[in-house]
């Protein structure tokens, strides 16, 4: 033993510090590199995160407004109320879409039916509506010509959004050079106007771009969210405190906990499969109701709400079970009056994440039929709906360029509502944190 | 809506107990707290649980059994023969199929609750309807008195058991402890109603098509024919494309995701500085929290139009529905999954065992590569286990991005389909509940379930493993 | 690390060459983790092929000052070094100084013995190998071995070098970490507590080693135990409170104390 440490060099030998200063430069490069990639790495994944949301921005933020054009339209009193009675009822019913298609036709004269068709396009189908609004509120215009404002087409809106490119040759352009001729002498005379678009807002689901809103997704996912709400909250909840405080350890439970944890992390569209089976064909709930879809969302949430509930709970500190259970309280009272009470914040955070995820999920909503095309407001959550996710899924598919607007718009309230959640779960987090 | 104001009467009238309970509770103790076994909140709860509890589960099991049992009333009740529209042909009610079972019953459902019938239906169909409305009716009743009746005797015996000595608060405790037991089994319960709804569902499959030629077959075109003697009427389920499309786009997924996600990781956890790394990080968490749909968007208005041009213009043919365009952007959703899972993994790693690298005079890289990453390594295969099964089983990005066709390629610019793209398109519009195509998307979904849940047990174990290791 | 870097520069001239046989001089370090002041201004040299043993009551700033001589303070954030600390001569905290460089000549066995989760091959190849100083099989298997077998490991561990190194015992992990620090050749070896974490079987075994280690080796080794100082060193220092309060041989320290502290401490009054 001693021969081998006598042989060895007291010092390094010059050799050697040599050897380690000559590769020095080859492994700070190295280090370099390294670094060097993890930027990149973090680069690569942020650029894509502003590469997603500005995309989504440019293509959405005109969604939120809207062209109207200012049309002058004679209300002809033996169309619009034949009988000669001037009521709400004969003036509700009056199809003034056709009398303002007249109008314009009057007006501008065009030759042939496609000419014709093509003028009467330069108007939203839904523009009858506004006409009829305008009458109702002043019914002595009946007889007279009005200027009235009325939303102008998908394709003339995008046109004035600067969606479609005037410059195109007429061939490879939507609109064509006779409408373009009076679109621009509208715009000469001050008869185009972009408004704030409220309709996108109130209204429901339109096969007609300029028409279509988001009220009625709106109103299907806070109806799927509340379901969602009221089943997986106390459930989870109560599944939580179980399984905390109360199990007994033992296979029984160690199957349960493992069940949650691999529940979580199935497939969203499994739990979709699952709705339809089960739900929809065997208990034969409806389909396409907020019923079924918070339903099945709360299934898929339940795993989330239970784990960040378990973990809640297993922070407060032992010593004030101990505490409660010293003054001679039950488990249960040790449960509501202390334990629940100081982990709700973190209980609540977790739910809130939960109900995120849920709000924007869309693949087991498309299997239990929420994926249909439905026009009406939704009233209840067994009416048939649709939600906001399912809703962008659905502009997306259709081919009309006005769509992507839609899409990108109906995506921008979505992520609105997203970031307004989890910001909540963030200052609730921050708020009530508490350090043991 | 007749349902929720039922329950609303229960809820109230166990209110109502509740109230009766607690006061009859001090009266018994003559106004004496104290000499109560339980707090009169306690006799209160009990009661209300007794008139609550017994309606409601009555009222569930009620519900759940009424459709098959009137059912089976209404089909009984038949005469031998029917028609089902007015011109229609007459079938032997002892004969008829699933299918013309289902469409009769959805007939009667749908004139029974006034809709509009698909058809112009014939009068046996409107006797049988008539019959169904009336007995559902009388259900509703019935189901109303029994209710009521299991809330009275409840709420009789519970009142009437009070008395000082009563132990109303472990009674109380019991129950809830109970509630709370039942409502733990519902993780256990969906997980069971899964793996049967998939098994059944998939049995009745495999009745029509072989398993063998479903796992093994490389044709997969589900279209059934409308009529019977359509060319290829029958429909090929040979699910080996669509397999390897899934894995395709996986593939490219996890070749975007994983070094992305680990060196990003790496970085935040041993390059970036606390103020660095307390930004970046949450701002990172943004991509996790994106909606699919709007991924799927995403790839399919921007990234594949701009992966088929770059393709395009440097001569390569790429399908503008490329398992490329699909796979990059499911690698963009999944890098936070895989760099928070990572950072988790890295930090566990105990700091002595970097003190004892630096020590020796290794750069931090070298630190990483030789010391860190190795020990981390069975939680970061973990990690990447955890996003595989992410990947195969995310459906928005690829119905939206991915195609329908079923290729066998290795190409990622062709177009491919994958599993969950299968499962949506079998699925919606109007599926026929007993045609191939409808039931093969359950076969689909059986062995997207066990694959994914294997991957899920193995990577939770092994991630267990490696924690108990430094813990 | 400007400040740090000013004070060194400051220093250095007025600092004294070192003396032959003086490994490290090092002239009022300070230490400060953010805002607080973990060193105030020690002055020690350590002598070469000597065991210096640091003592003094837990939080007193021994480790802390073991870490500044290897700069293992670096990886820990907020930590701030000033003074002049010097290696034969050179300036440790020169910011041209490479610290890797420096590491390689000044090694470091930890409180918990901390292999890595290799073989014990890889875990004594480890540091020839990131620094270059060797090349092929043969040179690699030569300096594991003569290192286990300085570390006094080989005959217990040459059957199993592939295993891996957590496979051992406590005291086998700690010398096959000496083994690991002893490979690329060091001048120096830090010893934080190398013995807190063993039995006193395993203790007395590296203490053996540390005497056997003396005559290569400078060894500066933090202990919370006075008899292993006694033992095992011939200079002790004692530090209370982050003040160096006495230094001077082991045997005039532990017999014949100066310092009214260090008598305190080693006689059990307080620590």
């Amino acid at each position: 033993m001693s021969d081998t440490i006598a042989e060895t060099p007291t010092v390094m030998i010059p050799d050697q510090k040599d050897r380690i200063a000559r590769r020095l430069g080859r492994r700070h490069a190295a280090e370099k590199r390294f670094r060097i990639y993890g930027i990149v790495a973090i680069g690569f994944a942020l650029a894509m995160l502003a590469f997603l949301l500005t995309t989504i921005v440019w293509n959405g933020y005109s969604a939120f407004f809207k062209t109207y054009v200012q049309i002058e339209i004679h209300l002809k009193k033996d169309e619009i109320a034949p009988g000669g009675r001037i009521d709400r009822a004969v003036l509700a019913k009056a199809d003034y879409q056709t009398l303002l298609r007249e109008s314009l036709i009057e007006k501008y004269k065009p030759e042939g039916r496609r000419a014709r068709r093509r003028l009467t396009g330069l108007v939203s189908i839904g523009a009858g509506e506004y006409i009829r609004d305008f009458v109702l509120a002043n019914p002595s215009v009946v007889g007279t010509t009005q200027s009235i404002w009325v939303p102008a087409s998908a394709d003339i809106d995008q046109l004035v959004k600067g969606g479609i490119d005037r410059n195109l040759p007429e061939t490879s352009r939507r609109i064509k050079n006779d409408q373009l001729a009076i679109l621009t002498r509208w715009e000469k005379e001050g008869r185009v106007e972009t408004r704030f678009n409220t309709g996108f807002f109130t209204q429901g689901d339109s096969r007609e771009p300029e028409q279509a809103g988001i009220w009625g997704a709106l109103a299907g996912s806070f109806f799927t969210m509340i379901v969602t709400l009221l089943l997986a909250f106390p459930i989870g909840v109560a599944t939580a405190v179980y399984l905390e405080e109360f199990a007994p350890k033992n296979r029984a439970t160690d199957l349960i906990e493992v069940n949650i944890n691999n529940l979580a992390a199935v497939p969203s569209i499994v739990f979709g499969l699952l709705g339809l089976a089960v739900f929809l064909n065997f208990f034969e709930l409806p389909r396409s109701a907020p019923l079924v879809g918070g339903m099945v969302l709360a299934l898929m949430t339940l795993p989330t709400i239970i784990i960040s509930g378990r973990a809640a709970l297993k922070a407060v500190p032992p010593s004030i079970r101990e505490a409660a259970y010293g003054l001679g309280a039950s488990r249960l009272q040790v449960t509501t009056h202390h334990v629940l009470p100081l982990s709700m914040p973190g209980i609540m955070t977790g739910t809130i994440i939960g109900m995120a995820q849920a709000l924007g999920e869309t693949a087991p909503l498309l299997m239990i039929g929420m994926v249909a095309f439905v026009v009406d407001i939704p009233g209840g959550p067994t009416d048939a709906a649709t939600v906001m996710p399912v809703q962008i899924f659905l502009w997306a598919d259709s081919p009309e360029r006005a769509f992507v607007e839609k899409t990108s718009g109906g995506i921008i309230v979505l992520l609105a509502f997203l970031i307004t959640m989890n910001a909540l779960a963030i200052v609730l987090r921050k708020r009530f944190e508490r350090r043991w | 809506m007749n349902y929720s104001i039922l329950l609303l009467t229960l809820v109230a009238l166990s209110i109502v107990g509740y109230y009766m309970g607690r006061n009859r509770a001090r009266v018994t103790a003559d106004g004496r707290i104290d000499r109560l076994h339980s707090l009169p909140s306690y006799y209160g709860t009990n009661v209300a649980i007794w008139v609550g509890l017994p309606a409601f589960i009555l009222f569930a099991g009620w519900a759940a059994l009424q459709a098959p049992i009137i059912e089976g009333l209404v089909f009984g009740s038949l005469p031998d023969q029917i028609r089902m529209t007015v011109n229609g042909d007459l079938l032997a009610t002892a004969k008829m199929t699933a299918a013309q079972k289902t469409l009769f019953l959805n007939n009667v459902q749908n004139i029974a609750t006034g809709d509009i019938a698909s058809q112009a239906v014939s009068d046996d169909v409107r006797r049988a309807a008539a019959h169904y409305a009336r007995l559902r009716g009388l259900s509703f009743m019935m189901m109303i008195g029994a209710m009521l009746i299991a809330a009275a005797i409840g709420a009789f015996f519970a009142y009437r058991a009070i008395n000082p000595t009563m132990r109303a608060r472990n009674t109380v405790e019991r129950v809830v402890s109970g509630v709370m037991l039942v409502c733990s089994t519902l993780a256990v319960m969906t997980t069971v109603g899964i793996v049967l709804s998939l098994l059944f569902e998939s049995f009745d499959f495999f009745t029509k098509v072989s398993p063998i030629e479903f796992l093994f077959g490389t044709d997969w075109s589900p279209q059934t024919a409308i009529r019977a003697d359509q060319v290829g009427s029958s429909g090929a389920f040979g699910a080996i494309p669509v397999f390897a499309g899934t894995l395709l786009i996986t593939v490219i997924a996890m070749i975007v995701a994983v070094p992305v996600g680990l060196y990003a990781a790496v970085y935040l956890s041993e390059y970036a500085r606390p103020k660095v790394r307390s930004t970046v990080k949450p701002v990172m968490e943004i991509l996790a929290g994106v909606p699919t749909v709007v991924y799927g968007f995403f790839a399919a208005l921007t990234v594949a139009p701009f992966v088929r041009d770059a393709g395009n213009s440097i001569g390569l043919d790429v399908a503008s529905e490329s398992a490329l365009a699909a796979g990059v952007v499911m690698g963009v959703m999944i890098i936070p999954f895989v760099s928070s899972l990572s950072d988790d993994v890295i930090n566990a790693v105990p700091q002595s065992m970097r003190d004892g690298s630096y020590g020796l005079g290794a750069t931090r890289s070298e630190t990483i590569r030789e010391v860190i990453l190795p020990a981390a390594l069975p939680g970061i295969v973990g990690a990447v286990l955890l996003a595989v099964s992410r990947a195969i089983g995310e459906t928005m990005i690829v119905v939206m991005a991915a195609g329908l066709s079923a290729n066998l390629t290795a190409n990622p610019f062709e177009a491919v389909t994958t599993v969950t793209v299968q499962i949506v398109t079998n699925l919606t519009g109007d599926p026929e509940f007993d045609s191939p195509k409808t039931l093969s998307a359950f076969a689909l979904g059986l062995v997207l379930f066990v694959v994914t849940l294997c991957l899920n047990v193995v990577a939770l174990r092994v991630v267990q493993k490696y924690r108990e290791k430094y813990e | 690390m400007n400040e740090a870097i000013a004070a060194v520069g400051g220093t250095a001239e007025t600092a004294p060459q070192a003396p032959p046989g003086l490994k490290f001089v090092t002239r009022n370090v300070c230490v400060f983790y953010g805002e607080k002041q973990a060193l105030n201004g020690i002055d020690l040299d350590i002598t070469e092929c000597e065991v210096t043993a640091l003592i003094g009551p837990s939080g007193c700033g021994k480790s802390t000052y073991l870490r500044c001589l290897n700069r293992m303070n670096d990886t820990i954030d907020g930590a701030r070094v000033t003074g002049s600390l010097e290696l034969d001569g050179e300036d440790i905290y020169d910011p041209r100084l490479d610290v890797v460089q420096l590491r390689a000549r000044v090694g470091m066995v930890f409180q918990k013995p901390n292999p890595f989760p290799k073989s014990i091959y890889d875990n004594v190849a480890y540091g020839p190998r990131i620094h270059g100083l060797v090349t092929g099989k043969a040179e690699t298997d030569e300096i594991v071995h003569t290192s286990l077998a300085k570390a006094g490991l080989i005959d217990e561990v040459k059957d199993r070098l592939q295993e891996p190194g957590t496979g051992l015992s406590g005291g086998q992990q700690q010398r096959l970490c000496i083994a690991r620090a002893i490979a690329v050749s060091p001048e120096v070896i830090l010893m934080d507590e190398p013995c807190s974490a063993l039995d006193p079987i395993a203790t007395a075994r590296i203490e053996e080693l540390i005497d056997e280690l003396r005559e290569n080796y400078t060894i500066v080794i933090v202990t919370h135990s006075m008899q292993q100082a006694a033992r095992v060193s011939q200079k002790t220092a004692f530090f209370h409170l982050g003040d160096l309060i006495e230094y001077g041989e082991t045997a005039q320290i532990f017999t014949n104390p100066q310092d009214e502290k260090t008598q305190g401490y080693i006689t059990g009054r307080f620590g």
